[in-house]
């Protein structure tokens, strides 16, 4: 314990030097806790972030030269794996599969949702708050859920789209949506919409209650219309966030593989198959895929090098496409 | 500034109803065949059902896994958001309030992993946890959550802690506080928004994960939790055609998350955007 002057002192003297020899001064004392509070926090903490988050990235590249059952001996092959990859023609559906999820999904999300946001904060129709809670409400719901919901949309005897099709007319004979090459990939892109389109309502009525009234305000003046000022101010200057929304979701599409696991498994004949599934069923899947062996980590981890290139080279095209245009206002 | 309304608001009024309505009903649907017998489902599925069929939802809960899939999902999320949000504090604390060699070093060490897709490498992972004993149980995947911080969390309290002031902290410190009291008792009740905040956010991923659970419980069917029991109640009814039981299982399953955002409307959609969207 301090004398109570030097704890006076303490307090009341910027410099603490002058009172080192009564007490250990309150900085040195921390110095030793800092340390001490560093190494229980963070120690654990990066040790776990570089077994779990750095280190399986640098693993994925060694397993890829491997054949390797995830149990057994692994067996060097050398660049066998990546010989089969490039001539494995169900990587190059999926790939296909992949862009067309990725050009489909982002364009109808971002078109919807800037529509409905426009709507929602110009219009200002006195059901606008509820609509802005309810549209939200798919994103909080889990991939489960929303992909059974939507099997259950696309089931031919009973399914809601087929029932409501004959309200109006259309008989269409028990189809089912997903059972049918044709159709299985169409009918997930409805999906990915419904469950997308909340989130970006959301970013977009922030974007657009954030350009100055006044600019609409002068436009009206002059006499621009409704649609001259979606195309002429709230567009250009909501631009940016459109762009990183887009980079957003195209690598979510390249990523993402719970719904399509869940609703078809990459079913029928690979017709919903992706990258992210593809790999995960050589690994883990019980069933054998197209041919080949089953619960081979070594490809499993050749398909997931591949992922990665996609996803850079994805991020990089999205880039330089929707070039950055900052605008100032 | 109000405006004159036009007949172009009667049709883009009526689009607005239109999507609400595309977003709710499948879920009333769902509601309202789950309170059907099968028998009246197959029949006709507009068709008012002649008694309410409560039974269903205890038949989701006892035969199709759901209750005990519950039961170990409150565990598993209850424990991950305990001991996963208070170390995410506490790493924030270190990585923003201490001053120390290395500290940018860090913080761009962690940074690198918003580059590094993550699902790319899902089998190493998957092979790391099974070295260390972490698959087949619960508790791995708490650990899994908890001690693996999650970079979006992180810098949600970072950017909170950043703006107590400094003087508070140094008065405390003066005052005899230790580190940890500091922690406890200033810090943390002043970055308290930051940390209900990624609660929400954690409560929603957690209970709505299903890969996670998916491949680290894989073959511990009375560990699954409720989205993995859900999937494997719907794999069953290619065998068994009890459709109006799994549709209460569906509704069962959506209700916490439901409840959730309902109450934490402002917070989840004002979080969302946070830090996923900066123009």
């Amino acid at each position: 314990m301090p004398s109570e002057g030097g704890y006076l002192l303490d307090r009341n003297i910027t410099s603490t030097a002058s009172v080192e020899d009564t007490r250990v001064p309150w900085y040195k004392k921390s110095q030793a806790q800092k340390w001490i509070f560093l190494t229980v926090v963070l120690g654990p903490a990066f040790a776990c972030y570089f077994a779990f988050s750095l280190y399986p990235n640098i693993l994925t590249a060694y397993y890829s030269f491997f054949r390797w059952d995830g149990i057994g001996p692994k067996i060097f092959i050398g660049l066998r794996n990546y010989a089969k990859m490039i001539t494995d023609p169900f990587l190059y559906k999926a790939l296909l599969n992949n862009l067309i999820l990725a050009s489909a999904c982002p364009l109808l999300v971002i078109m919807i949702s800037v529509i409905l946001a426009y709507l929602l904060v110009t219009r200002r129709y006195k059901e606008a708050g509820f609509y802005k809670v309810l549209f939200f409400l798919p994103n909080v719901l889990s991939s489960v859920v929303v992909a059974l919901l939507w099997t259950f949309i696309y089931n031919g005897q009973w399914g809601l789209l087929n029932k409501v099709l004959e309200l109006i007319g259309i008989d269409m004979g028990g189809f089912y949506w997903l059972g049918s090459e044709r159709t299985a990939l169409l009918a997930i892109i409805p999906l990915y919409v419904w469950s997308g389109v909340g989130f970006y309502v959301i970013v977009f009525m922030n974007a657009i209650n954030s350009i100055p009234p006044s600019l609409y305000e002068s436009a009206i003046l002059e006499g621009a219309g409704n649609m001259q000022r979606l195309f002429k101010i709230t567009l250009p200057l909501i631009s940016g966030v459109i762009r990183v929304g887009i980079i957003f979701m195209v690598l979510g599409s390249f990523k993402g593989f719970e719904t399509i696991l869940i609703m078809t498994n990459g079913g029928p004949y690979s017709s919903t198959n992706v990258i992210g599934l593809y790999m995960f069923n050589f690994a883990f899947s019980s069933t054998e895929i197209g041919g080949f062996n089953q619960h081979d980590f070594g490809y499993a981890s050749t398909i997931g090098m591949f992922l990665f290139v996609v996803l850079v080279g994805a991020n990089l095209i999205v880039n330089k496409f929707f070039k950055h245009e900052a605008v100032e206002f | 500034m109000k405006e004159r309304r036009t007949v172009g608001d009667i049709f883009w009024r009526l689009m607005l109803f239109l999507w609400a309505l595309g977003i709710i009903l499948p879920m009333i649907w769902i509601l309202y065949e789950s309170l059907k017998t099968n028998r009246e489902f197959y029949k006709d599925i507009w068709a008012l059902p002649e008694q309410l069929q409560w039974n269903n939802y205890a038949k989701a809960w006892n035969y199709l896994g759901l209750g005990k899939g519950m039961l170990n999902t409150v565990y598993y999320v209850g424990c991950s958001l305990l001991f996963g949000v208070s170390f995410t504090a506490l790493c924030a604390y270190a990585l923003t309030r201490l001053q120390w060699k290395g500290k940018r070093l860090a913080w761009n060490l962690l940074m690198l992993s918003l580059l590094l897709p993550g699902i790319n490498a899902i089998v190493p992972q998957y092979v790391i946890a099974r070295l260390l004993h972490l698959t087949g149980k619960l508790s791995g995947l708490i650990f899994l959550n908890s001690a693996v911080l999650d970079i979006f969390s992180l810098m949600v309290v970072s950017g909170f802690m950043q703006t107590i002031p400094k003087e508070l902290e140094e008065s405390a410190f003066m005052d005899g506080a230790s580190l940890f009291q500091v922690f406890r008792l200033i810090i943390v009740p002043l970055s308290m928004p930051g940390i209900v905040t990624i609660s929400i956010f954690r409560f929603l991923a957690l209970y709505n994960d299903f890969l996670g659970p998916y491949i680290y419980l894989s073959d511990k069917p009375e560990k699954y939790t409720i989205g993995v029991s859900m999937f494997m109640a719907n794999q069953k009814m290619i065998y068994k055609s009890d459709w109006v039981s799994l549709f209460a299982g569906v509704i069962i399953a959506m209700v916490p998350t439901i409840i959730i955002y309902l109450i934490f409307q402002k917070t989840v959609t004002q979080g969302a955007t946070l830090g996923a969207i900066k123009g």
